[in-house]
């Protein structure tokens, strides 16, 4: 076991994270050419950069949509994304690894406050997916995926909070790391192939949908070209 | 916002079918707006042909890839769609209404939908699914209400437009929105409502006779005079329609003295390509711009219509000239201009009544043209309400997106569409609606009626035509071009 335990937790790790890293400087490139390259064909080329900003910052500081529509649906989403990216970041036992594999480590939570937000985010991350099964509309619309992540996302927190709060027997601490280190794995393989993905790309959003709208000049005759309807009456 | 879903009767209304079931079955296409006969063989095929077409000549493919890594279905969208909160169906949350097409984008133009598509032999597009999509993305009036609180950033309305071009492109187009572009692009009238030009002219000195029986000077409508700051272009039906609408104009720009023309060749600003085809919307801009040009007009001034300044202010650069493009602007930010630096008088008092103000979608989910008017109302107005939510969340009047143009679904827009807008302006209690945009004018007019609604529509040159005050050096001043 503990030799598994090993492995997930060095090679199998590097390997993983190194695939996550790679899968977001992938999907943000390909959304960065997309959009200069869309730039490049517009025919028009104001944007309102200034707005789009601003509607930016909004959306990654979103305390306002909690005070509009949806409020507990928002809620628990702000808050499950505040733990989702803080305690892997900040959890002293996260900063410690670190500390080992790049021999400089960082600010970390107290302990008190990381459990209090590992905590908020496992109820955040049941309350959604609760309302996502209570909801008909969100039944209708939801894919398997979107039960799913939720899921997957609040395992690691789950396990990592029974083994550094409760007294367990070795061996059962040494599967719930493994599980812990697993499905955190899990997480970074499939993030960048997957909605995921937003996570780096959301905050292009609003400039992609402004640069949208700027379409190429002169369209018409290439697209009546390639389907052979040149000179064809309207 | 929120809304009362509508009863089980008026759902039953509002989508009874509206075409003869031979038609329905000849065109194997069972929505509510007439299509002209098309092409119905192999029409998956010839979507998907389409769809590639016109993703390698746009700039469309990387909006898709962005939305389909970004969608996460939470639905809030729903909440600030006036159809959905109508109908209460899932069908027309516009997340749902996106996924229609971003499916067939995945399954067909991605690698990885294209792979598992192939491996488990699903998900490719079908008749059904077709038919789906004309239903749906007809049911939408492109408010773009849906993108202001959609937390990723997924455009929901560039989906539906993007949705509706490719559909147009095998037939599938509301045949009143068709008709009248082929006539304005390939007629012998050369505009969207067949007025031939001598009724125009006609028109025009009747209610110039008109005018100078009411104000007591002589107002013109100047026509083909070359080099003139502005070249005016309503959207043509206010020629038919609004004519009051026009005199309002015709006199702010006397009292103004405004150097401006309408043009002989070409004078209707409606561009229906921006509600289902690019390349139209494209060859209606180019229409616009050689008139302009023609005319060695410096400015393109569009009149009271929301989607006829859009096109023109957005579609102008792109398609003619970028950044030297000529510029264009709605009549309300003229009028309002020259309220500002004080070359135009109204009358205070002129309106004692309440009044409201409907916000065209085009051209104030933008923030585009939202003060100039609030301005130029309370000049002239002593009791104006706002409707609640208003400028850049302004709810739609239900006849946009072109759904307005096609008759045959009254009774849908006025009972789903505008019913939103309808508990709006019935909660203000105004005595007038001002709505700046001939498709809004003609679908509140129509809403006003079906809903029983004790309030007028009216436009806001409308309302400036009662209140504009000539003073002398007006009277005396007949600018060379005002003669023409």
């Amino acid at each position: 076991m503990q030799g598994l335990l090993d492995f997930a937790e060095g090679p199998l790790f590097r390997l993983t994270f190194f695939i996550m890293v790679l899968g977001f400087a992938r999907v943000f490139i390909l959304a960065i050419w997309g959009a200069v390259d869309a730039y490049r064909k517009a025919g028009d080329k104001t944007i309102a950069w200034g707005t789009a900003t601003r509607k930016t910052i909004g959306w990654l500081v979103p305390i306002r949509s909690v005070f509009t529509h949806k409020p507990f649906y928002s809620m628990f989403s702000i808050l499950l994304h505040i733990g989702l990216i803080l305690v892997p970041i900040l959890l002293l036992a996260h900063v410690r690894l670190w500390e080992t594999a790049l021999g400089f480590g960082w600010l970390t939570l107290p302990k008190t406050w990381a459990d209090l937000l590992t905590l908020a985010t496992i109820v955040a991350g049941v309350a959604i997916i609760i309302g996502r099964i209570a909801s008909s509309n969100l039944r209708f619309l939801s894919r398997k995926q979107d039960y799913l992540w939720p899921l997957l996302l609040i395992i690691p927190f789950v396990t990592g909070y029974i083994c550094s709060n409760t007294a367990v027997t070795p061996a059962t601490y040494q599967i719930l790391m493994l599980m812990h280190v697993l499905s955190s794995e899990l997480i970074f393989v499939l993030i960048p192939f997957t909605k995921i993905a937003h996570c780096v790309i959301m905050p292009l959003s609003q400039f992609i949908m402004l640069i949208a709208w700027r379409f190429p000049a002169h369209v018409d005759d290439d697209v009546c070209t390639t389907l052979n309807k040149k000179g064809m009456q309207i | 916002m929120r809304t009362e879903v509508i009863t089980p009767e008026e759902h039953e209304r509002a989508f009874a079918p509206t075409k003869k079931p031979e038609v329905t079955e000849r065109q194997k296409l069972s929505v509510r707006y007439h299509v002209e006969d098309y092409d119905i063989a192999d029409r998956p095929r010839r979507f998907l042909e389409a769809f590639a077409a016109i993703l390698k000549h746009s700039n469309y493919r990387f909006a898709l890839e962005h939305f389909i890594r970004m969608t996460t279905r939470c639905s809030k969208c729903a909440v600030e769609c006036p159809i959905y909160q109508a109908t209460d169906d899932p069908h027309d949350i516009p997340c749902h209404r996106s996924e229609l097409l971003l499916n067939v984008y995945r399954r067909h133009f991605t690698l990885a939908g294209s792979l598992k598509g192939r491996l488990f032999g699903t998900g490719h597009l079908t008749n059904d699914k077709i038919e789906e999509m004309a239903d749906s993305f007809w049911n939408c009036t492109a408010c773009r209400r849906c993108t202001i609180e959609c937390p990723a950033g997924i455009d929901h309305a560039l989906i539906t437009h993007l949705g509706r071009y490719i559909l147009s492109e095998i037939g599938i187009s509301p045949r009143a929105l068709v008709v009248s572009v082929r006539e304005q692009l390939e007629g012998t009238t050369g505009n969207t409502s067949a007025i031939p030009l001598p009724a125009l002219i006609d028109t025009l000195e009747f209610l110039e006779e008109d005018m100078k029986e009411e104000k007591g000077i002589d107002i013109k409508f100047p026509l083909d005079v070359e080099g003139c700051d502005y070249m005016f272009i309503p959207a043509v039906s206010d020629f038919l329609i609004e004519a009051e609408t026009l005199m309002g104009i015709a006199a702010v720009m006397k009292a103004t003295g405004a150097s401006w023309t309408i043009g002989t060749q070409y004078f209707d600003a409606i561009n229906y390509g921006l509600f289902y085809n690019d390349r139209m919307l494209e060859r209606i801009i180019r229409k616009l711009v050689a008139e302009a040009e023609r005319l060695k007009a410096k400015n393109i001034l569009i009149g009271e219509c929301g989607h006829a300044s859009r096109s023109a202010k957005y579609f102008v650069p792109t398609h003619c000239g970028g950044k030297n493009a000529i510029p264009a602007l709605n009549i309300m930010e003229y009028t309002y201009e020259m309220l500002r630096k004080g070359k135009l008088k109204l009358n205070p008092n002129t309106i004692t009544e309440t009044v409201t103000y409907h916000d065209p979608c085009n051209i104030a989910r933008q923030g585009w043209v939202v003060n100039q008017p609030r301005e130029l109302i309370k000049a002239f107005c002593t009791n104006f309400v706002e409707m609640t939510p208003n400028r850049e969340k302004g709810i739609c009047c239900g006849g946009g997106g072109g759904t307005v143009s096609i008759d045959e679904i009254r009774t849908y827009r006025t009972t789903v569409g505008g019913k939103a807008k309808a508990d709006q302006i019935r909660a203000t209690g105004a005595k007038y609606v001002i709505a700046p945009c001939a498709n809004c004018k003609k679908q509140i007019r129509e809403l006003l009626e079906d809903q029983k609604i004790d309030c007028e529509m009216i436009g806001l040159h409308d309302l400036i035509y009662k209140a504009i005050i000539f003073d002398e050096s007006n009277k005396s001043i007949d600018t060379e071009n005002q003669k023409g």
